[in-house]
């Protein structure tokens, strides 16, 4: 698939109508919207499988927390659902620390690329929902646990042109290549101090890109390079690349 | 009064300093003049007005002696002040003494609505705050807010007041004030404004104004737009465009330092509409600096005003062309170093023709250089001028513009001030002609020059013509054509007059945005296929030239600059839609003055 780590055991055939994501063995089974709750534990009492089924519902609020605070763009609430020692994973870069490259990500790199927020996924390319991912998967201790959830989002990069076209398009916001992808939010969360879900870890796991906005009728897949410069050589850069 | 021969882009505006502008505007403490009288239609009354989203309450007690009492926040000022009124509009303006601020206030005695325009001088307003390029407004430049309300009677406020709009976006108008000043207004964008001071300026050059666009109803629309990165002079009227009237006020400081304080009343044309692009459920409600604010509200004054200058480094020649020696990069072939492909400005572009390979042939130009070309590569030519009588071997790029018809470019090698041509070849009616291309201007030396130089082409079986030509033209005159450069860059050219142009970039939706303009030429090589050449000055220098197809909505050419990084030969090109045209044309060229 291009543009997407072809190390994966998951692969996807990105055509644009016989879009079909091709599951390794081991995730062939695995029904939309599923809950393997406590499995891993073994749980095996009726109040610790309902308290685990608490602790998912919690888990899926905040998951729907975090997409809406970064669709509306309070990036401050969105920090702060992050451990103090959190990374995002994307495209290739990892930002570290809640306090330096947590925040950079969400209010300077997504915000400066109007990537980030939801969006409808591209004409061809939508998701059957057998192969949408979406699953929690809480510790029997309740202090850690994993996600897949689906995503859909506008990712994009600013024109490198120093053009006074650019510059102007720049005044209104504009002057970024924006694009579709699709893909799933892998999330590990554990719970703080006092007991609070937090995200530990958030790792976009980009599955295709197409060349799309919303009006156009139709889309292509793309191939768009990956983060190579590292913060502070990129202002809005990653900590480290993965 | 003799028109103002410097373009305004090109004069030097005095840094008015606060001190100044304070001192300058103690003669608005009687309130503006007018040239054909003024209404009394609120002589004796009194008024409240109430704005909403945080904006004042004005309580007001007009005189029978043009002179007015404000109260406002507890505070009250006497001050004399004009009034105009428009049908139902009863438009007011007046300065309120030793605070560089006023108020221009339109009320609709119909609905009881009212529409604020907030002025002031000395803003202090920081651009890019913080950051390495922040720089302060001119304190001559005005600056606005505007605040919609409506008139207090007791009654509950009204939920629909006033709003901006884009239902004004895409017309075009020629207005006489009571002055006998004459404008064409252009409102090509939703934040801006190309205006051509008939009367004012030498030239007819079109030049860009931030504005604002404010419905009142189907009929009667308020306007305001500040020269921003000019003289900063702020215009503000009322219309109505069944009757096509207007009746407004001048607030500012002109090129000679002068307060021009005074209403006006004008009468107008429709001289075209231009189609906007953006959804037909878009209504432009929302002005466009708050859609870029990324849901921070918009602080007070803010506006979109594109200001190159501010940001760029002037460079001497001689710095220019030590760039240029340590760098030349012509299409994209830079030597050792790495040169980023122009995807975004020639992702559409025609493809590159083989049109001239094989051909020998003279480009003899009228009063000008004779060079001899010979070509055998699809992307290397050789030729010579026959002054020095030295071939060189140059990369080139060439475009068949249309049928025999060859576009072509190349650097001249060694060149002081580094220089290039820009060639049209009409292989069937053996004419040519030349954009002849070099660094620097008497201002300063990353910026081109450029001049059209026409002529004939000879080679073996064709017969160059004696006494025809290509020839500038003013056929392009207000069209507007969108250049979709690539999926990631389009901007719609409007052809402004017969040697200015403006360029509009749009939004994500479509909708017209910021502005920016610059003088250019124009050359009809036959029915339908011109040259445009443009060089954006007091901007960045950079130089774009064009063939321009109409009959296949395309464009093609090349993009010539210079600066720290070296000088730059390029390639640009575009698909084109044809957005309109104003009928202005005539309106152009010298004309019998009474005034001078």
């Amino acid at each position: 698939m291009k543009g997407v780590d072809s190390n994966r055991p998951e692969t996807a055939d990105t055509g644009r109508r016989s879009f079909i994501w091709k599951m390794g063995a081991g995730m062939s089974a695995v029904v939309a919207s599923a809950t393997a709750v406590g499995s891993s534990a073994g749980a095996d009492d009726a109040a610790l499988r309902a308290a685990l089924l608490e602790e998912e519902k919690e888990l899926r609020r905040l998951h729907q927390q975090f997409q809406e605070a970064v669709d509306r763009g309070r990036y401050d609430e969105v920090v702060a659902l992050f451990t103090a020692d959190a990374e995002v994973r994307f495209n290739g870069g990892i930002f570290r620390g809640r306090g330096q490259g947590v925040s950079r990500f969400f209010r300077e790199h997504l915000p400066s690329r109007k990537a980030g927020t939801s969006m409808p996924a591209a004409p061809g390319f939508e998701l059957e929902a057998a192969q949408r991912l979406d699953q929690v998967e809480v510790a029997a201790d309740r202090w850690s646990a994993t996600a897949v959830f689906p995503y859909s989002i506008q990712a994009g990069m600013p024109l490198e042109s120093q053009s006074s076209l650019a510059s102007m398009a720049r005044l209104h916001g504009e002057g970024v290549r924006t694009w579709w992808e699709g893909g799933h939010y892998r999330v590990r969360y554990v719970k703080d101090d006092a007991g609070r879900w937090k995200i530990a870890r958030l790792e976009y796991d980009t599955r295709v890109r197409a060349d799309w906005r919303v009006g156009r009728s139709y889309a292509v897949s793309i191939e768009v390079p990956r983060l190579s410069v590292p913060y502070p050589r990129d202002a809005q850069g990653p900590d480290a690349l993965a | 009064m003799r028109p103002m021969r410097i373009p305004m882009h090109r004069y030097e505006y005095t840094r008015l300093t606060r001190q100044q502008i304070g001192e300058k505007l103690r003669a608005t403490e009687a309130g503006p003049t007018c040239a054909s009288g003024f209404t009394n239609v609120l002589a004796g009354r009194t008024l409240k007005i109430v704005t909403k989203d945080g904006g004042p309450v004005l309580e007001y007690r007009f005189g029978t002696d043009r002179r007015l009492t404000l109260r406002e926040n507890g505070r009250q000022v006497n001050v004399g002040y004009g009034e105009l009124a428009l049908n139902n509009i009863v438009f007011f303006s007046h300065m309120i003494p030793a605070e560089q601020k006023g108020y221009n206030v339109f009320i609709d005695q119909g609905t009881n609505l009212a529409t604020v325009f907030e002025v002031w001088f000395s803003s202090g307003i920081k651009q890019n705050a913080g950051r390495p390029n922040e720089f302060t407004l001119d304190d001559r430049e005005a600056q606005r807010q505007i605040w919609f309300g409506y008139v207090d009677t007791g009654k509950p406020a009204p939920e629909n007041l006033h709003h901006y709009t884009n239902r004004i976006c895409g017309k075009g108008l020629y207005w006489k004030q009571d002055t006998g000043i004459e404008t064409l207004e252009l409102y090509a964008s939703v934040a801006n404004t190309n205006f051509v001071e008939l009367t004012r300026h030498a030239d007819q050059l079109s030049w860009v104004a931030p504005s604002d666009y404010v419905l009142v109803d189907d009929r009667h629309f308020l306007y305001d737009r500040t020269e921003c990165e000019l003289s900063g002079i702020h215009t503000c009227f009322a219309a109505d465009l069944y009757d096509l009237k207007q009746v407004g006020v001048r607030l500012g400081f002109n090129e000679r330092d002068e307060l021009e304080y005074y209403m006006f009343r004008g009468a107008g044309r429709v001289v075209g509409q231009l189609a906007y692009l953006e959804p037909f459920d878009e209504h432009g409600k929302v002005p466009m600096f708050a859609a870029s604010a990324g849901g921070q509200p918009p602080a007070k004054g803010a506006r979109v005003a594109y200001r190159p200058v501010r940001t760029f480094r002037k460079m001497t020649d001689e710095e220019v062309h030590e760039a240029a020696e340590r760098r030349t990069v012509t299409f994209g072939v830079a030597g050792s170093e790495d040169v980023a492909p122009q995807v975004a400005m020639s992702g559409n572009n025609l493809p590159f023709s083989d049109i001239l390979v094989g051909k020998t042939f003279t480009v003899r130009l009228d009063d000008g250089p004779v060079r001899d070309y010979r070509v055998s590569d699809k992307f290397r030519l050789q030729f010579r001028d026959r002054r020095d009588n030295v071939w060189h071997e140059v990369e080139y790029r060439c475009y068949e513009g249309d049928t025999n018809l060859a576009w072509f470019s190349h650097i001249i090698p060694g060149s002081r001030p580094r220089a290039s041509v820009q060639v049209a070849v009409d292989f069937t009616n053996g004419l040519a002609t030349s954009i002849e291309s070099h660094m620097g201007t008497p201002y300063y030396g990353n910026e081109t020059t450029y001049r059209a130089l026409f002529g004939v082409v000879e080679m073996e079986g064709i017969e160059a013509p004696l006494y025809l030509r290509h020839h500038f033209t003013d056929e392009l005159v207000g069209h507007a054509w969108s250049w979709t450069y690539s999926d990631q860059m389009t901007s719609m050219h409007l052809y402004t007059s017969p040697h200015s142009m403006s360029w509009t970039i749009f939004t994500a939706n479509q909708t017209m945005g910021s502005q920016w303009c610059s003088p250019c030429i124009y050359v009809k090589l036959r029915p339908g296929v011109y040259l445009f050449c443009q060089c954006e000055e007091a901007c960045n220098g950079a130089q774009m030239v064009e063939l321009i197809n109409t009959n296949i909505s395309h464009d093609c050419g090349f993009s010539f600059n210079g600066g720290e990084r070296g000088v730059t030969l390029g390639v640009v090109g575009a698909i084109g839609r044809h957005i309109g045209k104003f009928d202005i044309a005539h309106f152009y060229g010298p004309r019998k003055r009474e005034d001078v």
